[in-house]
């Protein structure tokens, strides 16, 4: 167990250290967050809705359209020089791989989720401060869903001649749920509703990430296999 | 390979018998939904969409039912006759959902006056109508066709299991925005012509379904055959 952690852990800090020299994932998703809420802003009549009630929404679709920017190039630059085989013919059993780049992805996402509240609490005034935890929890989940069928569906699409362009099509339908779930809660938590009325969702939240992430693990060496 | 093609006319053969009593049936159908029922009080007249409209829908529904089954038999025995009934079976499915997701809001203008609305199962038509246009997409996009076969089992298989999570977000979406109620008699409540009319329907359409299968089936294994005449003719 320990071990299959250690294999999990060092392909993860391996991702994690290569996208910190790089950067380039996190800022290409840190300036697609920014720019939405800029976009988003002007995009809203402020006369007629209050940015309040849409925020929450805009808050989860930021998150899936920049985070389908990050996700989509997990194979790519490892792709590019052949190195994917070489973490594929390691010992590490192919779910642990499959662990490691969810999660190195999560880090990734969580963080950019972060800094799509923060952009949205700046731009539109929303007042995120009675349920922070809560919210912020709510976003964690959502991002474990959202990166481990990404990261499984990346997969796919790399290995096909549509590449990224395939990844929407296949990961939209699939991402409903936790869009419904996602913006449901949080939406109730920025206008500060008590916590049992938003109990329920967190739970289908945290189903929904669990079940992805199960399925992913089991899943993914059906795709690497050669 | 003789015995293969015996399998082949084979299936032609039982493809062919299920088609020709799909389309004898279908005629029936039609002459019951428009000639023989009685029409819905409340509804009236639109109400016989409903005969098509349901059989569709349950056809769709066993279509890909059958075709995540056969991915994820697939992934596991790598039988090559699984996948190409499982790709089958999902072509099969994207015919009757697209006939579910035309007839549903013809018939909802008139009876919820809008075409569209998230009703819950109309939701999940259309979610795994784009799950299964995916699938296409994947299977038909890859260099090598033994990995598309892969991919594509596992976008079946994970669209699958989306379901009860899909279904059930639906739900709870719709129970934040009231629709308006809806008036479809089901089940017991169903008068007996009625009820006779859609049996038929629901008999008919999965008839029609199994025939179209068989069909595509024999075709997709006459391809296969095709392909290894061809690479051993090369090798």
């Amino acid at each position: 167990m320990s071990r299959y952690m250690a294999q999990v852990g060092a392909i993860m800090w391996k991702d994690l250290v290569l996208e910190l020299r790089s950067r380039e994932r996190l800022t290409s998703m840190g300036a697609f967050a920014v720019l939405a809420g800029v976009l988003f802003s002007f995009s809203i009549d402020t006369a007629s809705v209050r940015t309040q009630d849409v925020a929450a929404g805009l808050v989860w679709m930021t998150l899936v359209f920049g985070g389908l920017l990050g996700v989509g190039r997990t194979f790519y630059l490892e792709a590019e020089d052949g190195a994917f085989q070489g973490v594929l013919t390691s010992p590490a059993p192919k779910d642990a791989v499959f662990l490691a780049k969810t999660g190195a992805n999560f880090v990734l996402l969580f963080a950019v989720s972060l800094l799509v509240l923060a952009v949205f609490a700046l731009f539109f005034g929303v007042s995120v401060g009675a349920n922070l935890g809560w919210i912020i929890l709510v976003l964690g989940l959502g991002s474990l869903g959202f990166v481990a069928l990404g990261t499984l569906f990346a997969a796919i699409a790399s290995g096909t001649s549509m590449g990224e362009t395939l990844l929407p099509v296949l990961v939209f339908p699939l991402l409903v749920p936790m869009v419904v779930y996602g913006v449901g809660t949080t939406d109730r938590l920025i206008a500060g509703r008590p916590l049992a009325e938003v109990e329920g969702n967190i739970r289908m939240l945290g189903a929904f990430a669990l079940a992805a992430v199960a399925a992913g693990a089991v899943l993914f060496r059906f795709v690497v296999e050669d | 390979m003789k015995t293969d093609n015996v399998s082949v006319a084979g299936l032609r053969r039982g493809g062919m018998v299920l088609t020709l009593i799909g389309l004898a049936g279908l005629l029936l159908l039609f002459w019951l939904s428009f000639f023989w029922v009685s029409t819905e009080i409340r509804q009236g007249i639109v109400q016989r969409i409903f005969y098509v409209h349901v059989p569709a829908a349950w056809t769709a529904f066993l279509a890909f039912g059958i075709s995540a089954l056969c991915s994820a038999v697939y992934l596991w025995l790598r039988d090559d006759r699984l996948d190409r009934a499982a790709a089958c079976a999902a072509e099969g499915g994207l015919v009757f959902a697209t006939i579910m997701l035309t007839t549903g809001p013809l018939w909802g203008k008139i009876a919820w006056g809008t075409y569209w609305t998230w009703e819950p199962r109309l939701t999940l038509t259309l979610l795994l109508w784009f799950i299964y246009l995916g699938y296409f997409m994947v299977r038909h996009s890859t260099e090598d066709p033994e990995k598309g076969k892969r991919f594509a089992a596992v976008v079946a298989i994970v669209g699958a299991l989306d379901i009860p999570f899909i279904h059930l977000s639906v739900l709870w979406f719709r129970s934040l925005h009231p629709q308006p109620v809806v008036v479809k008699p089901e089940g017991p409540t169903l008068p007996g012509d009625m009820l006779t009319t859609l049996m038929t329907g629901l008999a008919v359409f999965t008839v029609i379904f199994f025939g179209l299968f068989l069909f595509r089936y024999a075709l997709e294994g006459l391809r296969a055959e095709a392909d290894l005449r061809a690479r051993q003719s090369t090798a």
